[in-house]
């Protein structure tokens, strides 16, 4: 099949791009692994204008449902490998299927940081975990560490603080960075959170369970915290591994660098959401959308002048 | 038709994902939440020997996370 444009990744700059493609009338392909990507797991979003306290995993779908309406595909499906021939883009899925597109926009978002300690990956799900959203209620009545000081990480421990006996906040930083309307969330929970500061996670200890950290410095007289569960939210890096071999160039810190109008090194590809750094680490549902209309406009404009390569590509090659 | 048990939080996203994707394909399923039913979250880690959910028991083959493929697989869509 050949798409005028396929998106890769479905989550809110993916699902927006779809949306204003299809009003600009290109047959449009939107492919994603993970549906709706972190805001599908995020819980209840208070802060993207025009819907009040909306569940994330909501709000993706709407945004889903008025892509579709327009014409848009969407796919549940890994992009294996994108190669570009005479301006033509070879797209293959995990499910073996192969099409090609004139115009790309890659939103593939971001991959959650490790710590990196040993015992990390092992203990995954066994008391070590990445989602306080999905997994913190796991822990009703129980003691938890959330490591990280992002809004993310204050969010999460909010939520976590419902269910938990106490939250303890393992914090590198002298402050915590987050939206104040959660600060203030977390300051309400009173002594249920107690965040230690300019703190690290220097082991990750248990074996067949996680059993307790060693911090970098003293806790009530220890080293050592032992408690039921410990959540890891500290950041993430962007998935470029599937644009790097086309060439695409990256920044400083490995993002996809593409100028305002999201348009990459790359003629006919464009980058949108959580894969670009371009609000200095101001990352949310709003700026992804934003992006993604861009992006598709972009991918639009671009459309319009270079005609369908693809089918150029093919009277070239006798395919 | 494979009996298909799915234990759940009720924030976990990838759980509401796995229920799309059974009600698209007209699969019937239990479903345990682990925070409220103590006795299914020990039956959970009994069978996957971990915490994460979703874990999806499509008769005795255990599932861990929402893995498309795999449940496409063994209910046969």
């Amino acid at each position: 099949m050949i798409y005028d444009l396929v998106i890769i990744g479905s989550g809110a700059a993916g699902l927006s791009a779809g949306l204003y493609a299809g009003r600009y009338r290109m047959k449009t392909l939107i492919i994603g692994k993970d549906f709706g990507g972190y805001t599908s797991i995020a819980g209840p979003i208070d802060n993207y204008p025009g819907a009040k306290s909306v569940d994330g995993f909501d709000l993706m779908q709407v945004m889903k449902e008025q892509a579709k309406e327009v014409g848009a595909e969407t796919v549940d499906d890994a992009v294996t490998s994108i190669q570009r021939e005479g301006g033509c883009f070879l797209v293959s899925f995990a499910s073996g299927v192969t099409h090609q597109a004139s115009t790309i926009i890659v939103g593939t978002g971001t991959e959650h940081k490790r710590l990196g300690l040993p015992n990390e990956i092992e203990l995954t799900s066994k008391g070590v975990h990445y989602c306080v959203t999905c997994d913190g209620p796991l822990y009703g009545g129980k003691k938890i560490a959330v490591v990280g000081g992002g809004d993310a990480s204050v969010k999460g421990v909010n939520l976590a603080a419902e269910y938990a006996e106490k939250v303890f906040m393992i914090v590198r930083g002298n402050k915590l960075r987050a939206e104040p309307i959660n600060y203030e969330r977390l300051l309400a929970m009173g002594d249920k959170i107690e965040v230690l500061y300019e703190t690290e996670v220097k082991e990750i200890v248990g074996t067949s369970r996680f059993e307790k950290v060693v911090l970098s410095k003293p806790f009530n007289g220890s080293t050592d915290l032992a408690v039921d569960g410990l959540f890891i939210e500290v950041g993430a890096f962007p998935r470029t591994d599937l644009v790097v071999p086309l060439g695409v160039e990256l920044d400083a810190k490995g993002y996809i660098k593409a100028d305002p109008l999201m348009r990459t090194n790359i003629p006919g590809l464009f980058a949108a959401g959580d894969v670009m750094d371009l609000f200095s680490g101001f990352k949310q549902d709003i700026t992804a959308a934003c992006m993604g209309a861009v992006a598709a406009t972009s991918a639009y404009e671009y459309y319009k002048v270079h005609g369908d390569l693809c089918k150029v590509h093919l009277k070239t090659t006798g395919e | 038709m494979p009996t298909v048990t799915m234990y759940t939080t009720p924030t976990c996203g990838y759980c509401r994902l796995a229920k799309v994707f059974f009600k698209e394909n007209n699969v019937e399923f239990a479903e345990k939440d682990v925070t409220v039913d103590l006795a299914a979250r020990e039956e959970m880690i009994a069978k996957s020997g971990q915490l994460g959910v979703p874990v999806i028991m499509v008769d005795d083959a255990v599932v861990i996370g929402f893995d498309k493929g795999k449940l496409s697989q063994l209910l046969g869509i």
